[in-house]
């Protein structure tokens, strides 16, 4: 029961990703037009290039939607809602975010197109830039909480949100985290404009319609995660906690979405040398910041 | 519910969402086929097939941050369980992770001084 509730909170969360997307980008608000678009694609022929990797190509999509509701299913909404309260949580977001990159160099390694390679390879780039501040920022929050599982994350959070508690990890995580699901600045997979649709050049038809659902899915997994671990889940005054949940996970969406429409695409070259010489050092600070004040709290409160 | 039941639960969500993508596929699939058009299936190549191979050896200039990610992901392994019984451990726990990081952050400071932070 919760499993299908959960899902449909998924999907319900990619169709109005779906349509703030189209909004931002387009300037045009039509909430008709995921479902419109969808449809269209799944009526118009899905080609497979001339000499194509065909296990690849095929993979690539399925695997990215996989990961992404993998992801997700560790996250909770509300106390009881989530699917699976495993033991190994936070960890296991990191695991099931991993296949993004396979799924996105499958999908670009498949077709045999070069503007497909070029995007597949630099996403594989770009996950050895964003991969270290994702993992490095959630073992702060795990200090805090002494736990992996997300719903003791979220309840280590009921006084103090980890984005007031641990700012730097926060500010690090949010904008791994927009790297993770591709969105403009860091949209070098896909790169619009320049490698004309990079991964998903080669996709057409249902193909397309299910790499653009996972990517929408991914969107809210990633503004989910972000919730969980700095934003304090389900707590928050009057509303119902599931509420909480979806309406922060909804707003950060919308900041991950609307604000990389002011910054200019990132080269790899900067992106993997800022991540490095700037956001590692800051995470592991962070783990160093947040360690201290443990310490000195536990202590401070023994004294008493 | 045991680890067992989780994982078999999660399993079973993969094969489900695999079997969302089946079904999409049904659905197109019920409007009719691709029509086999010469010309059609070449990749997006500026409007003629590519001159090179695309899956020939490419120089990843980005090697000299992949060997580092190496090291700092092995690493990462050893600090979740660290991170979990951190506040149990307190200090004894603190300087002994910071020996480590500290050496890991020297090799990624050593690192950079040599070149490695950038394009090869």
């Amino acid at each position: 029961m919760t499993t299908v509730l959960i899902i449909l909170a998924l999907l319900v969360g990619a169709y109005l990703v779906a349509v703030l997307e189209g909004w931002v980008s387009t300037g045009r608000f039509r909430p008709a037009a995921p479902v419109l678009s969808g449809v269209a694609l799944l009526g118009r022929e899905s080609l497979v290039p001339r000499k194509p990797d065909r296990i690849f190509f095929e993979v690539g999509p399925v695997l990215l939607l996989v990961s992404a509701v993998l992801a997700a299913a560790v996250l909770p909404l509300s106390p009881g809602l989530i699917i699976t309260d495993l033991a190994t949580g936070a960890l296991f977001v990191n695991a099931a975010l991993a296949y993004v990159m396979v799924a996105l160099l499958m999908a670009g390694w498949g077709p045999d197109g070069a503007y497909a390679m070029v995007g597949g390879f630099r996403f594989l780039g770009q996950l050895v830039g964003y991969s270290m501040p994702i993992v490095m920022t959630i073992v702060g929050v795990a200090m805090r909480a002494e736990s992996l599982v997300t719903t003791q994350i979220v309840e280590s959070q009921a006084t103090l949100p980890n984005a007031v508690y641990q700012p730097v990890g926060f500010v690090v995580f949010f904008v791994a985290a927009m790297s993770v699901c591709f969105l403009p600045p860091f949209d070098l997979p896909t790169a619009p404009g320049e490698l004309a649709g990079g991964v998903t050049a080669e996709y057409t038809g249902w193909r397309l319609a299910v790499m653009r659902l996972a990517r929408a899915v991914l969107v809210v997994t990633l503004a989910a995660s972000v919730t969980v671990f700095y934003l304090g889940g389900w707590n928050g005054p009057v509303l119902p906690p599931w509420a909480w949940t979806a309406a922060k996970t909804l707003a950060v969406a919308a900041v991950m979405l609307v604000a990389g429409r002011h910054v200019p695409r990132l080269r790899e070259e900067h992106l993997l040398a800022w991540y490095w010489k700037i956001a590692i050092p800051l995470a592991l600070l962070n783990i160093l910041y947040v360690g201290i004040v443990l310490i000195a709290g536990s202590s401070s409160s023994m004294s008493m | 519910m045991s680890a067992l039941q989780q994982y078999a639960l999660l399993l079973g969500l993969a094969v489900g969402t695999i079997g969302l993508a089946v079904s999409l596929y049904g659905i197109s699939r019920t409007f009719g086929k691709p029509r086999q058009e010469e010309g059609k299936d070449v990749p997006a190549t500026a409007g003629r097939p590519s001159r090179d191979p695309v899956w020939a050896r490419y120089h990843i200039r980005y090697y000299g941050y992949a060997l580092l990610f190496l090291a700092f992901d092995m690493e990462m392994a050893y600090m979740y369980p660290w991170a979990v019984v951190y506040r149990e451990l307190g200090l004894v726990a603190l300087l002994d992770m910071g020996v480590f990081l500290a050496i890991l952050f020297l090799g990624l400071l050593y690192g950079w001084s040599q070149g490695a932070l950038g394009r090869q």
